[in-house]
């Protein structure tokens, strides 16, 4: 029995020790910011690190980073309360639900200076207009990533897809907007309609692509392609560019009927602690030098109009990822369908996926 | 009869290689001075620096480490308890009742469990982070420790009460002079099951986490999404010889102490 309790002390002392040990870490990563903390929430590895110890050392603030995984995940986590998350940075379409659900706080836009150096084009759009709860934080499309060594030609359009040579070939996301959208687009419609017919139509498209499809993935498609397990497959622009950066003989295209532009966007929640601080982040990120080093850190396309001019020349003049005017007019944002639509856009697609061979 | 002997010899070689070769295959990139797994370009020992200079990442390991450690003990002395009172009930419906119970919540799957604790400490207002990770891990383990340390009290003979009681102990005297060091071994077994559970658990862990606290699964989980750096990879190393070092070392201790702390595991 004295052996159990002295061996169950010494476990519990290194406990207690380590958790010192942790407190002077967390003391010494803070440089000493007091009780002025911030708490961010953004998805994983998605802001250069360097740039939270800039900002920790211009104003004061600690900044306490913590990731996720989805925008369900992030969604429940403030749905639920509990948790003090000062800035948070969701996909266009669950701002839109954030909206609705009353979850964020409204911006005071006299405390973000740097907004305007934000590139007009992303700025005012259907999901937050005016851009009274959110500030544009990376932004993309969908679109075709493929190997130009197996594929052997270039690829320019949706319609390319159904292409007999392409047999077994095509990995797609498994996202119904997404899928559904590119059905649409290669017909020529809006990938926002409240048709019937013509979202039948597009599942009937999509079902004739289906000799064509290798699979219906998630994440995992980036490693497929990138291990060349697959030719092409139907992505988001920052998956892309991050397979291309390890693979070169691939190559991206955002389909010349049209495709889907989306946005992260940061914004509060209303469980913040620190709304000031939370603006004077998001100021700091506008800043057009802090934009520049973090997309390039990233990989992903910046709304920072002043940013963009910063960034190395072979980065910008990639129209792959900063398209040109004639490629933008035809990008459209999800608008938020309502949850009856989107029943329905879920539901053909799930259709769609039971039906291949 | 030797035929025989080698034949199961290929086959738990087999078994281990299939086993281990996925840590031996993360091991190995480590050291790859290029950027990810698809292709080995040149011994590197960078990444292994990375990780000693990523304050952040070490916060988490660490935390990992002291969630698991604290859970482990809290949870080894409550289920201990726990199994005592599920022996010293008489009524043997009642009896087999609380030990359904028990094991239901072992059975539960992780992600129903993870949401109920969300639910439950954001109405009683528990602000997500290390307690409640910890509460979580404690809950979780408890059942655990009580199937380790129950066959240990069926095991052992009412016999030994009875004559500890006869030559004049008292009750506290017969607990902690006969029963505690008999059941010692499934005490142990239930600390270290325990500890391993708290460990590598992630579906309860990611539902509880917040406010800046993260264990490793988590984390690791979150940057699975842009691809997994190597950093990880050398982390994963780190921890791997780590344990490796635990279980050598807690052999050659048992080893000389001649079995008493020898993990009797009876599953």
């Amino acid at each position: 029995m004295a052996k159990l309790i002295r061996i169950f002390g010494i476990v519990t002392v290194i406990a207690l020790v380590l958790l010192v040990v942790v407190d002077r870490l967390d003391a010494s990563q803070g440089g000493g910011g007091g009780s002025n903390t911030l708490t961010v929430f953004n998805w994983g590895d998605y802001i250069d690190e360097e740039l939270i110890t800039k900002f920790e050392e211009e104003t004061g603030i600690r900044v306490i980073y913590e990731t996720f995984d989805s925008n369900e995940a992030m969604l429940t986590k403030i749905e639920q309360g509990g948790t003090t998350y000062d800035i948070a940075v969701p996909s266009e379409y669950t701002i839109d639900k954030m909206i609705e659900d009353d979850l964020l706080i409204e911006l005071d836009h006299s405390q973000l200076p740097n907004m305007e150096y934000l590139n007009p084009d992303f700025m005012d759009l259907s999901f937050d207009p005016g851009n009274a709860y959110s500030i544009p934080y990376f932004w993309g499309t969908v679109g075709i990533v493929y190997n130009k060594e197996m594929v052997g030609r270039e690829l320019t359009s949706w319609d390319d897809l159904w292409a007999d040579d392409l047999r077994n070939d095509i990995l797609l996301v498994d996202g119904a907007r997404e899928i559904m959208g590119m059905g649409l687009n290669s017909l020529g419609y809006s990938l926002n309609t409240k048709e019937e017919s013509e979202l039948l139509e597009a599942q009937e498209k999509l079902q004739t692509l289906s000799p064509n499809i290798k699979a219906i993935v998630g994440d995992e498609i980036k490693m497929l392609i990138g291990n060349g397990e697959a030719p092409l497959g139907v992505v988001w622009s920052g998956e892309a560019a991050e397979i291309m950066y390890e693979n070169e003989d691939l190559d991206y295209v955002v389909p010349e009927e049209g495709s889907n532009l989306w946005f992260d966007n940061m914004v509060i929640p209303k469980t913040a602690d620190n709304v000031e601080g939370a603006h004077q982040f998001i100021n700091f990120m506008l800043d057009p030098e802090n934009a520049a080093q973090n997309a390039e850190y990233v990989g992903y396309s910046t709304p920072n109009a002043a940013g963009y001019e910063l960034l190395p020349p072979e980065v910008a003049e990639d129209e792959r990822f900063y398209p040109p005017e004639e490629v933008t007019e035809r990008l459209e944002v999800y608008d938020n369908l309502g949850p009856e639509w989107l029943g329905r856009y879920n539901e053909l697609f799930l259709e769609f996926k039971m039906n291949l061979r | 009869m030797t035929k025989k002997l080698k034949w199961s010899r290929i086959y738990l070689a087999v078994v281990f290689l299939i086993l281990y070769a996925p840590i031996f295959y993360l091991m190995f990139y480590s050291f790859n001075s290029g950027e990810n797994m698809y292709g080995f370009e040149g011994f590197t020992l960078d990444w292994y620096r990375a990780v000693f200079s990523d304050t952040r990442l070490l916060i988490i390991v660490l935390n990992t480490v002291i969630i698991a450690l604290l859970s482990a003990v809290i949870s080894t002395i409550i289920g201990v308890f726990g199994a005592l009172a599920i022996m010293y009930v008489k009524q043997q419906r009642m009896k087999n009742t609380l030990l359904s119970l028990n094991n239901v919540l072992i059975v539960s799957p992780d992600v129903i469990i993870g949401a109920s604790f969300l639910i439950l400490f954001t109405i009683i207002g528990i602000r997500l982070g290390f307690t409640s990770v910890l509460l979580a891990h404690i809950a979780f383990s408890v059942p655990i420790v009580v199937i380790m340390v129950l066959p240990k009290l069926q095991e052992m003979s009412p016999t030994l009460i009875d004559a500890a009681r006869d030559l004049g102990a008292s009750r506290f005297e017969v607990l902690s002079k006969v029963v505690i060091p008999y059941i010692t071994p499934g005490i142990f077994a239930g600390f270290f099951m325990a500890l391993t559970y708290s460990l590598d658990d992630f579906a309860v862990t990611f539902f509880v986490t917040g406010n800046g606290f993260s264990t490793l699964s988590v984390e690791i989980y979150s940057l699975a999404r842009q691809g997994i750096s190597l950093q990880i990879n050398a982390l994963s190393t780190l921890i791997f010889f780590v344990t490796l070092a635990l279980v050598i070392g807690y052999y050659f201790i048992s080893k000389r102490s001649g079995g008493l702390v020898g993990m009797g595991v009876r599953k």
